[in-house]
């Protein structure tokens, strides 16, 4: 024991241990209806761990050239040790991510956290959610598999109907006219250099202001104890640090699960001579704007469809991006309440359309879909207070999922 | 009501048992990761470059020839020229060594090389080919494909490195 | 008889002649103006046989000068007279009938003979070619056309058969290409195309008959959707059997009954090796049978399938020997060999198949079955062996080469099992790496319950 004391004696002094002691017991997390939503950018932070590690274990064999990536990433599959467990983990972790983001931007969003003064926090977090999904897309290639191959394809031809500059960052994008060999080694190139280290930049300065700021109350919150003795909270550590880590183990424990029930699948080589498969799709999270894109029409008035489509998700991802200088204040709550629903039926159904539109629906991937999304609805439910128009909202959405799982039923026991 | 002395007793049996699982965990986590790590056994799959499994001098019987390169037989050859040139302790030509895809063009069958005949020979509908993989005679109608050799090591020893012509 | 004009007044119409050909439309082909061209002024052929010469009239034979420039006599540098004889150098008509160095083509039995004269000449034709053939022929009048053109142009009141090809039929006449040359109508690939131009005409083929049995005119029909016609014509096969690879070139003649397996021999060694050695070959030459097709068919001959054998409805062993009613002599013991035969190569296609299932079940896992993959196509080899080795017809030869393939297909099967079984064995781990995973979240919710409940901060 004394030679561990001395150790950490000597850590104490030259690292400034004290101050970070002092920072970690400082560190209060408030108690509220909404405390769970805090869950979620640990809950990020955690799989972000996962990537990172698997994807450094993943680099080790692959090989990024158009003939060796699909084979590099097969062999990894079958003849490296656990080299199917890390690959399917890196997958699946990379989707989970993807979603718990998305969860931290709505109740982030729900919570007006963004608010006077953490609007620089939200503006780094939607970067860093464009990040990710930046990290789906580049990594979706990699495996240079069909299916990744003409998604690929797909993707970035959307690109290029960007108006004026469209065409020079498609080439940019390709690194040519095509997808080719470029295409992948640019992809991994941006893949494991590029975003992670404009990710760690822009974590480091998200991480920074949440610490920075504290946590933020919901002002409806702040509002019903308003009194001498502040809100209820809690030490960050323990108290929250253990909450987190069952949070984390959870996510751990699915992640076992799913890699090991559900491998994800290698698929059949790319060849880029051979006509595009039916049921090409982005990833899920890519799905509502891939849906939407083919939904409009050619041509609205004397516009292009597809640029009005583009440019409406450009303008899209500014608002987001802009939030809190676009908030109007205490006044325009049911406005913000309605845009997020808006927003996230929109998301839910375009993302349902698309899914089941896809070439081989069947009828439990239906049922399936609108269930976890009706059971991830009610699950938010404790979390909202029930005067408020959360809690209503939430409840529309349900009703939307329900409806959408009804038509999709029909939709495929009629067709 | 239970007293501090036993509370304290709980809690550090809790700390203690929380630490051993959670070790467990790191372990259950870190062994995959420490296995994914170890080298992978020596098999190449359909990279451009194999190394077969066997040294030149011990064509052209060598156990293992054909062998596996990427999904597909390759067949080995040592020609009668290099055959001399090993015996008499010459170093080989480039041009000594050769391999083919071994699948038959006619029905897919393995060939296999006949050191008597100095041809490679399909055994299942007798196809003939010459040390350049051409149709001599028989039913196959294309020619071998012919990979590229090249030979390293040392002098006599040296080991077989084949990959695709491109 | 008519006069010539004078010999200048002779040159300057040729020159027209040949300003004529100049000014004709750019062909794609041969440069014909600028070949013809080369010609001497005072080459006198063209003056009546091109079209517009002098003194050409409707009835006069013309010559093709597009198709004369790419024939390869003219491209060797051989002209008119090389091959026609008589004089280019006339200047006054005279009728070829009555000059004796010229070399009629008429009667039609006189064409190869006409040919001959240089093919069938080694000395002259070494200048050209030194291994060049001269025996062509010598072969023709030993073919079926050759015969028929000599025995109707025999006799008292020879009746020529026009109908009969000689030379030019299959080579062409003036537009001659070496065989090599992809246009040639006798290079590999256009062989079959250029006997159906007879053979395929039912008019011209009626009441023929060969052996005192009707030609038929659906050979060519035939051949087209036979495996050796669509490896020649669909995947462009070179080496596929055409019409001359059984019956030969300028000897051409239907195989003898006993001759057929040496036909075939030709290129499926190993079979009429195989064939040669069994009694059944015996048997058939015994009873009139042709050998291969009796079984395997001719013209149109289809992939050989297992299906042709055994003693089930449908295969070719069961034509003969049918226990209920055998034909020639087939014998019981026989059948039994069929179906034996046939349910070996059934068994180990069975196994084969059953190795590829659970293959790709087991690499639909993510599960390594490269190695045992490798090693199927053993099985695979002794699959095709041992269909080869059916044409021994005796038991023991092919029951080695299936127990080879069986011995691979077990090894691979229990390969393939031991990969599912450690895919099974992967999820067991996995279920078990979730129990500690849930002690410690069962141990931490313990913790947070332990902990004093949170207070309000100051």
């Amino acid at each position: 024991m004394d030679r561990v004391d001395r150790l950490y004696c000597f850590l104490r002094e030259r690292l400034g241990l004290d101050d970070l002691q002092r920072l970690a017991s400082k560190k209060r997390i408030p108690i509220h209806g909404s405390t769970h939503f805090y869950y979620f950018g640990g809950m990020a932070l955690f799989l972000f761990m996962i990537q990172i590690v698997t994807g450094i274990l993943l680099s080790l064999y692959y090989k990024p050239s158009p003939d060796q990536a699909f084979e590099s990433v097969e062999a990894i599959v079958t003849e490296v040790d656990f080299g199917w467990l890390i690959r399917s983990a890196h997958s699946w972790s990379a989707n989970l991510l993807i979603g718990v983001l998305f969860l931290h931007l709505l109740t982030t969003y729900l919570m007006r956290a963004y608010r006077r003064p953490r609007e620089i926090t939200w503006v780094t977090g939607v970067m860093l959610l464009g990040l990710f999904m930046a990290f789906g897309f580049s990594g979706y290639l990699l495996p240079w598999n069909e299916l990744a191959f003409f998604a690929t394809r797909v993707g970035t031809a959307i690109v290029g109907i960007v108006p004026v500059i469209g065409p020079q960052l498609l080439l940019l994008a390709r690194g040519g006219e095509e997808v080719t060999g470029d295409t992948l080694a640019r992809f991994y190139s941006l893949h494991v250099v590029v975003l992670p280290l404009l990710t760690f930049t822009l974590l480091g300065a998200h991480l920074f202001l949440v610490q920075k700021h504290g946590m933020s109350v919901p002002g409806r919150e702040a509002g019903v104890h308003d009194d001498r003795a502040g809100s209820p909270s809690m030490p960050f550590v323990p108290d929250f640090l253990l909450r987190d880590m069952v949070g984390w183990y959870l996510a751990l424990a699915l992640l076992a699960a799913l890699s090991a029930l559900f491998p994800w699948e290698l698929g059949t080589k790319a060849d880029p001579f051979s006509s595009a498969p039916e049921g090409i799709q982005p990833e899920w999270y890519f799905l509502f704007m891939f849906q939407t894109l083919k939904l409009i029409p050619a041509y609205i008035g004397p516009f292009n469809g597809e640029v009005i489509g583009v440019l409406f998700f450009g303008m899209c991802g500014l608002v987001v991006l802009l939030t809190p200088f676009l908030d109007g204040g205490r006044n325009s709550r049911a406005v913000l309440n309605v845009l997020a629903a808006i927003a996230v039926a929109f998301f839910i159904v375009m993302t349902a359309w698309g899914w089941f539109s896809k070439a081989d629906q069947q009828l439990w991937r239906i049922v399936l879909g609108a269930l976890l999304t009706t059971i991830a609805l009610f699950l938010l439910v404790p979390s909202t207070n029930p005067k408020t128009g959360a809690r209503q909202m939430l409840y529309g959405f349900m009703a939307l999922a329900v409806v959408v799982l009804l038509a999709a039923a029909c939709w495929e026991v009629l067709a | 009501m239970v007293d501090g002395r036993q509370d304290g007793n709980r809690r550090a049996w809790l700390l203690r048992s929380l630490a051993g699982a959670i070790s467990a965990t790191v372990v259950a986590v870190f062994y995959p990761v420490a296995c994914f790590l170890r080298p992978r056994r020596a098999t190449v799959s359909g990279a451009l470059e194999v190394v077969a499994p066997f040294k030149v001098n011990e064509l052209p019987d060598a156990s293992g020839n054909p062998f596996n390169f990427g999904g597909k037989p390759c067949l080995v050859v040592l020609t009668p020229e290099g055959t001399k040139r090993l015996a008499s302790g010459a170093r080989l030509r480039p041009d000594d060594v050769r391999a083919f895809d071994a699948v038959c063009t006619h029905l897919q069958c393995t060939v296999e090389y006949r050191a008597d005949h100095d041809d490679i020979f399909c055994p299942c509908h007798d196809g003939v080919y010459d040390l350049n993989g051409r149709t001599v005679s028989g039913p196959p109608p294309r020619p071998l494909e012919m990979y590229k050799v090249t030979l390293r090591g040392a002098a006599g020893k040296e080991e077989v490195v084949v990959s695709r012509k491109s | 008889m008519t006069s010539l004009p004078k010999h200048s007044v002779a040159r300057v119409l040729v020159l027209l002649a040949l300003g004529h050909a100049w000014s004709a439309p750019p062909s794609c082909g041969q440069p014909a103006a600028e070949q013809i061209g080369v010609l001497p002024d005072d080459y006198s052929c063209i003056v009546c046989h091109l079209k517009g010469g002098t003194l050409w009239t409707e009835t006069t034979p013309i010559v093709d000068e597009q198709a004369l420039a790419g024939d390869v006599h003219w491209q060797k540098g051989l002209r008119c007279h090389d091959c026609h004889g008589g004089s280019p150098t006339l200047d006054a008509f005279k009728n070829h009938r009555d000059d004796p160095t010229f070399h009629s083509l008429r009667p039609r039995d006189k064409i190869p003979g006409f040919c001959g004269r240089c093919h069938s000449n080694i000395d002259y034709m070494r200048q050209y070619n030194p291994s060049a053939r001269t025996d062509q022929e010598q072969e023709y009048w030993t073919s079926g056309h050759g015969r028929r053109l000599k025995a109707s142009s025999e006799g008292e009141n020879p009746q020529i058969d026009m109908a009969v090809a000689t030379c030019v039929d299959c080579h062409g006449h003036h537009g001659i290409l070496a065989v090599n040359d992809s246009n040639s109508p006798v290079y590999v690939k256009h062989v079959a195309e250029t006997c159906a131009r007879c053979h395929s005409d039912a008019k011209l083929m009626a009441g023929r008959t060969y052996h005192d049995r009707p030609l038929g005119h659906d050979q060519f029909d035939q051949w087209k959707l036979s495996v050796h016609g669509r490896a020649m014509l669909e995947k462009d096969d070179l080496s596929a059997a055409t019409c001359n690879n059984c019956h030969g070139n300028h000897g051409a003649l239907p195989p003898g009954v006993n001759s057929v397996a040496n036909a075939c021999g030709a290129c499926h060694g190993k079979i009429a090796k195989l064939f040669a050695e069994t009694q059944m070959k015996h048997k058939f030459e015994d009873s009139g049978l042709p050998g291969c097709v009796t079984c395997h068919g001719k013209h149109d001959i289809s992939q050989p399938s297992d299906e042709m054998l055994g003693i089930t409805d449908g295969t070719v062993c069961a034509r003969c020997h049918n226990p209920g009613n055998p034909q020639y002599g087939a014998t019981v013991a026989g059948a039994d060999v069929a179906r034996k035969m046939r349910s070996g190569l059934d068994q180990l296609k069975h196994e084969i198949e059953l190795a590829e299932t659970n293959m790709r079940e087991a690499e639909r896992l993510g599960m390594q079955v490269r190695g045992p993959r490798f090693d199927l196509r053993q099985a695979f080899d002794a699959l095709t062996n041992a269909r080869t080795l059916v044409h021994s017809f005796s038991p023991g030869p092919i029951e080695a080469a299936l127990g080879e393939g069986l011995k691979v297909t077990s090894e691979v099967n229990g390969a393939a099992k031991g990969a599912l079984r450690e895919y099974t064995i992967r999820r067991i781990w996995l279920a078990c790496s979730l129990v500690p995973i849930l002690i410690v979240v069962g141990l931490l919710l313990y913790c947070i319950r332990s902990l004093p409940t949170p207070t309000h901060s100051g």
